[in-house]
């Protein structure tokens, strides 16, 4: 059937044959199809796990080439979304994979429905306010899930197990101050450094899919690609006020109300939500934007220039405008030709 | 009183800092330097000039820690920002 094509992987102790069916039973859900998202999509499809569930609220851009290794040229020329180029590269990569694309912002409203879904969950997530709530959901479901983060050449990884080990808000109490968190933008990103965390991630969850809890990492593991630095911590302790996996007070998912404007980490951007769920009929904003200007769409989203700013639209109502960290200016374009 | 029974008070400690990603602009990547008297992780992390908000994950030989800690005589600690990029 499969014959020759896992042989290696499941001629590995750790794995072996009943290791390899885990695999094709397995169900991840990888929330960010960036650099991380992408690199460890990529080693799941050719791991053999059977159900992938990949989710971004983002469209493919040339910048992102570099180091998101699912993405090519014409992904980025198409500005195709993110989870969509992700999905069609897993088909072309293994084709025994099954694979939902979600191109959605993950927030309290959906979270809980997409981990729900899943063994493991993988973080590929650019941003903290992601991770909280992804915590949120997963510690509250007791579903295990594998943050990782990177920056420059340093990144780190560490997998939580709900109720076992300390969970995100253990290890980061209290949010970073708005503004001083360094950003891919800011400070860059080695590519090398993304697919070394991306690996160590791929490896816990591949561990927790087969059943080996004895050797998963129990503790933090960083790396600094351009000092030659390998580091691992034991001994994380759980924190009995942690509001999140201590009092089980899920402040995150229970904020139902999602900003509607945020300023996009590391981009000179600002997404804008509609605040409900709605569903945008693209081509009938295309003929309503005709006028303004070149409109470009696809399937998923729709693209013009207006009063000088990109704006994308998708089909959930969210929109995406370049140049501006301005909230305001951002809200009052999307009135102005959107107007959900 | 008899001085000769007193332990003699260490008056400083040799550390090795490691610091990351962002804390490494305007400092250094890793140093050798002395600590006058028995400092906490979080004093350290002061004299540094490093706002304590924006520490993320501190290790010390190994094993994570936290502001109070005291890093004995000879300890490597690292001290990284939140990494949130990815």
């Amino acid at each position: 059937m499969t014959g020759d094509r896992y042989s290696r992987q499941a001629r590995f102790w750790g794995i072996g044959a009943e290791g390899q069916a885990r695999l094709a039973a397995g169900r991840v859900l990888v929330v960010g199809c960036g650099a991380l998202g992408s690199s460890v999509i990529d080693l799941l499809a050719r791991a053999g796990v059977g159900h992938l569930v990949v989710v971004d609220r983002d469209f493919v851009e040339l910048s992102n080439l570099q180091r998101q290794l699912l993405y090519d040229e014409a992904d980025a020329a198409a500005g195709t979304p993110k989870a969509v180029a992700a999905a069609a590269a897993v088909g072309r990569i293994n084709a025994g994979v099954e694979v939902e694309a979600v191109v959605a912002d993950v927030t309290p409203t959906n979270v809980e429905a997409l981990v729900a879904r899943a063994d493991v969950v993988v973080d590929g997530t650019d941003n903290l306010e992601t991770r909280y709530l992804l915590n949120d959901a997963c510690v509250k479901a007791g579903i295990p899930w594998v943050y990782g983060g990177a920056v420059g050449s340093t990144g780190m990884s560490m997998t939580i197990l709900p109720g076992e080990t300390a969970c995100f808000r253990c290890l980061f109490a209290t949010p970073q101050p708005a503004g001083t968190m360094e950003t891919c933008e800011s400070a860059g990103v080695l590519a090398s450094i993304v697919v070394t965390v991306a690996a160590m991630q791929w490896t816990e969850a591949v561990k927790l899919l087969v059943g080996d809890r004895e050797h998963l990492n129990h503790g933090i593991t960083a790396f600094d690609v351009w000092t030659n630095d390998h580091l691992q911590a034991e001994g994380v302790p759980r924190r009995p006020d942690c509001p999140c996996c201590g009092e089980r007070r899920f402040e995150y998912l229970d904020a139902r109300v999602t900003s509607r404007t945020a300023s996009l980490c590391g981009r000179d951007a600002v997404q804008v939500s509609p605040g409900r769920a709605v569903r945008l009929d693209l081509g009938a904003l295309a003929r309503k934007l005709a006028g303004t200007g070149s409109v470009t769409s696809n399937d998923y989203l729709l693209r013009s220039v207006v009063d000088g700013h990109e704006m994308t639209v998708f089909a959930d109502g969210r929109a995406i405008i370049k140049g501006t960290h301005d909230l305001a200016v951002a809200r009052s374009l999307y009135a102005r030709y959107v107007g959900t | 009183m008899a001085t000769g029974s007193e332990v003699p008070r260490k008056v400083s400690v040799q550390l090795t800092i490691k610091l990351f990603a962002g804390f490494q602009r305007g400092r250094f990547a890793i140093e050798t330097r002395a600590f006058p008297g028995s400092p906490t992780v979080g004093e350290i992390v002061d004299a540094l000039a490093i706002p304590r908000p924006e520490v993320g994950v501190m290790m010390v030989n190994g094993r994570n820690v936290e502001f109070d800690d005291r890093p004995a005589e000879g300890s490597v600690l690292a001290i990284f920002p939140v990494i949130g990029g990815g």
